[in-house]
Parts: structure tokens; C-alpha cells; sequence
């Protein structure tokens, strides 16, 4: 047993819905919008940490879905061509604003923090404020893979393909970054040394 | 016999929940003994945890208007699609397994809403999405959101059995046995915890009890819409590994 495109009826879904959308139906691409803005404005919102400016940010990222819709060719899912392209326009985003601010990008390659180590957990409950910090101190790639995979729930691999990035790497940013989150939290929130 | 070192690569899958058994029994054995890597698995489960309960919060209104306005100005796009009939061609994978992923996804998703209890919105105005304040947090509030949600959830349960039911042949019935056991016990306490708040309604323990149950119940439907997603991909030997994680 091994199919081919086992999930047949989803891509036909995502083929039609492009085709709609394609021949001018513009209520298609208002069932494209409802069906991912929610994820899609909070994922922009802290890969971004411009929380304030998400609602702008959404509205790039469907503008430039649209515009770029001519280059979906239904080789992955709808969903994801989506993510992967709001994910690089983040880190534009990320990009553009560090080098306005004179910050280098970070890289895959950016060392992991300094483990805990304690017999007992460091961590009581961990608050919705304080994780949404120490998330918005992680390096960007690392950010990615945790916001994709333990935040919206994607598996790695399709981590990865939005990333553009190995299963196993997805596997290794994400275990980076809740390395970082624990000692960023265990540490009371002070920023991380490398 | 397992190290820190070792267990250290497991750390991602075990914190996923996707060992397999005979994995999952070597770290139990390593963590019984090694306090510190004990502290580290409870540390990263509750980061996991707690990164999967933040908050959803809603776009603006407005801002599906601004976007419509900006591609009304925009010429269509265009391009070439696979052929839609390539890809049916070659499925031989029940029908139901799609349907079913999208059922448990949507049975997820109905339970989030319970599960992110409302908080003030990003702006500084503090307002929801259509500039409303945000709705205030009662007992009578959670519980209609608890009804609906329960709703929502039997439905995609009924359906999925429905289709399931269709090809009860390529599922293992040993794994869909078990599934459906583990389903009944947390399924009971999650009534014992409703029962419980409507007794204690401002009990910590008894809401903490029901978000616990629910939590279980997420967790056994990602398992399974995981395997669901590695059946998808061909993948035998790690729906095999999945299946037997999720009939533990």
C-alpha cells in the first residue's frame, strides 16, 4: 500500500478553490482568508513581535498570496504553500528591520544556551505572559520551528517544508528552542548569553 | 544502558509523545534514576503545554475589507494547475482517512475556544476584533462555550464513526480498539470534572480537573491525526511506530 496522493480529497479541495479564485470568484478568496487569518495573524504576530502592527502584516501577506497565487501549482497543500510564504515574509520583515537597526541576522548555526541543571523542575506552571516573552527572545529560526510546531501544531515535516528546512532540522530548532525557553524562564526572564 | 547524553537526542520525540514503547520504557528506566534529566522532560512537557494553550486572537474586521479592496485593484492570477484527475489516479488509501484528519482537526479546534479562555486583545484599546470590548469571563460563559464545544465535538465524532465505519477493514482493529477504550476513560472524566464544576463551579482543583481531561483529549487526537498523517505520507514503519504508541 502506497499511495500516491493519499490525501486526494484535500488537494482536490485546495486545486478547486485556486481555480475559483483564478477565474475572478472573489468569494474563493474570502474562504481562503477565513480559513487561515486567525493562525496566520497570530503566527505573523510573534514571529514578527510586532504586535500591534499584525493586522498590517495579515494584510500583506493575502496581498502577496494573491499576487503570487499564479506560482501555486498544487504540489503541496494550499495550507502550506500559505505558511511557508508568510513565514518568508516575516523574516523579511525580521530581515529588513535588523539591518535598519544594525543587528546581523542570526544563523542555523547560532549556539544553543547554556543548559539547567537541577534536580528538580525550574519551572512551577509556566504563565501565557512569560512564555510569550521568552519566545519573542529566541533567534528567528529557532522562533519559526517552535511557533509552527508546538504553538499551531504542524509536524516537522511540514515544518520543514514551510521552512525550507530537513525534518531533522526542524526537530533540532525546535528542541533549541525550548532548551532556550527554559533557561530564559529559569533565569527570570533576563536575556540569554549564548 | 541509557545516558544523559542519550537521552538528550530522545529528548524532542519523548516530549512529543513519540517514542515507541520499547524507547519510551529505556528513558523511564534511565529517568527513575538521573533527577536532573527527570526535571528537564517535566520542564520541557510544561513549555510544550503551555505553548499549545496560548492565546488565539482574532484579526480585525476590518482588515478582510482592506485586503478585498487591495485585490480588487489587483489583476487575477494566473498560472496551471496539476491536472486534478493525475493525482486521484493513484490512490488506493481509504477515502476516509482524509476526511478523518480534517474531522479531528475540526474536533481540535472546536475544543479552543474552551481551552484559550478570552484575553484582551493586542491593541492598546483593549478591544476584540470588530472593536467590541471583550466579552466578560463568567461561570455561565464557559460552560455554554463548554455545550458548544461538546456539540461540535459529538458531531465530528459521529461522522467520523460514520465514514469509519465504511472501511472498518484498513484500520486495525487492535489499535482502533484501544483508541476507542482510551477515548471512553478520559471521555468519563471529563463528565466526572463537569460534574465537579457544576457543583464547585469557582473550585481551582475542579477546573483545573476538566482543562486536564480535555488536555488528554487533545493529545490522543494529535496522536492520532499524526499517524493519520504518516499512513497519508506511505510512511509504514512510523504509522506502525504511532499505532503502537497510541494503543499503549
Amino acid at each position: 500500500m502506497a499511495p500516491s496522493n493519499p490525501a486526494g480529497d484535500v488537494k482536490s479541495a485546495d486545486l478547486d478553490l485556486v481555480g475559483r479564485i483564478r477565474s475572478g470568484d472573489g468569494a474563493a478568496f474570502e474562504t481562503l482568508y477565513r480559513q487561515h487569518a486567525t493562525r496566520l495573524y497570530n503566527l505573523a504576530s510573534r514571529m514578527t513581535g510586532a504586535h500591534g502592527e499584525a493586522d498590517d502584516l495579515l494584510q500583506d501577506i493575502f496581498l502577496l498570496a494573491y499576487r503570487k497565487l499564479g506560482s501555486f501549482r498544487g504540489e503541496s497543500s494550499l495550507g502550506t504553500w500559505l505558511y511557508r510564504l508568510a513565514m518568508n515574509h516575516c523574516l523579511d520583515v525580521l530581515r529588513n528591520r535588523q539591518t535598519r537597526m544594525g543587528h546581523q541576522t542570526d544563523s542555523l548555526d547560532e549556539p544553543d544556551a547554556a543548559p539547567v541543571a537541577s534536580p528538580v523542575p525550574v519551572l512551577g506552571a509556566v504563565s501565557r505572559i512569560d512564555l510569550e516573552r521568552a519566545i519573542d527572545s529566541l533567534p528567528p529560526a529557532c522562533r519559526a520551528a517552535f511557533l509552527l510546531h508546538d504553538v499551531e501544531g504542524f509536524g516537522h515535516q511540514e515544518v520543514g517544508t514551510m521552512l525550507g528546512i530537513s525534518e531533522g532540522t526542524s526537530k533540532s530548532q525546535v528542541h533549541k528552542a525550548r532548551m532556550r525557553i527554559r533557561s530564559y524562564l529559569a533565569h527570570g526572564g533576563k536575556k540569554l548569553e549564548s | 544502558m541509557m545516558n544523559c547524553e542519550d537521552l538528550n537526542e530522545a529528548l524532542v520525540d519523548l516530549v512529543d509523545g513519540r517514542l515507541d514503547g520499547a524507547g519510551q520504557r529505556t528513558v523511564e528506566r534511565h529517568l527513575e534514576g538521573c533527577g536532573n534529566c527527570r526535571a528537564l522532560v517535566e520542564d520541557l512537557r510544561s513549555i510544550r503545554a503551555a505553548a499549545f494553550m496560548l492565546d488565539r486572537r482574532e484579526p480585525k474586521a476590518e482588515t478582510w475589507s482592506k485586503v478585498r479592496a487591495a485585490i480588487a485593484a489587483e489583476p487575477a492570477p494566473r498560472g496551471r494547475l496539476l491536472d486534478m484527475g493525475r493525482g486521484r489516479r493513484g490512490v488506493n488509501w481509504p477515502v476516509w482517512l482524509g476526511a478523518a484528519a480534517a474531522l479531528i482537526l475540526a474536533t481540535v479546534i472546536g475544543l479552543l475556544p474552551l481551552m484559550n479562555r478570552p484575553q484582551p486583545a493586542h491593541d492598546d484599546t483593549a478591544q476584540g476584533a470588530g472593536g467590541d470590548p471583550a466579552p466578560e469571563v463568567t461561570v455561565e460563559s464557559v460552560t455554554a462555550e463548554f455545550e458548544a464545544a461538546e456539540k461540535h465535538y459529538q458531531k465530528a465524532i459521529d461522522d467520523l464513526q460514520t465514514i469509519a465505519n465504511k472501511d472498518t477493514g484498513e484500520l486495525d482493529p487492535q489499535v482502533a480498539a484501544v483508541l476507542q477504550k482510551n477515548l471512553t476513560v478520559i471521555d468519563q472524566a471529563i463528565t466526572e470534572s463537569r460534574a465537579a464544576l457544576r457543583s464547585q463551579p469557582s473550585s481551582a482543583n475542579a477546573q483545573s480537573g476538566l482543562f486536564d481531561a480535555l488536555r488528554s483529549k487533545v493529545a490522543v487526537l494529535q496522536q492520532t491525526v499524526e499517524l493519520i498523517n504518516e499512513m497519508r505520507k506511505g510512511n509504514q514503519a512510523e504509522a506502525g511506530r504511532r499505532a503502537q504508541t497510541l494503543a499503549q
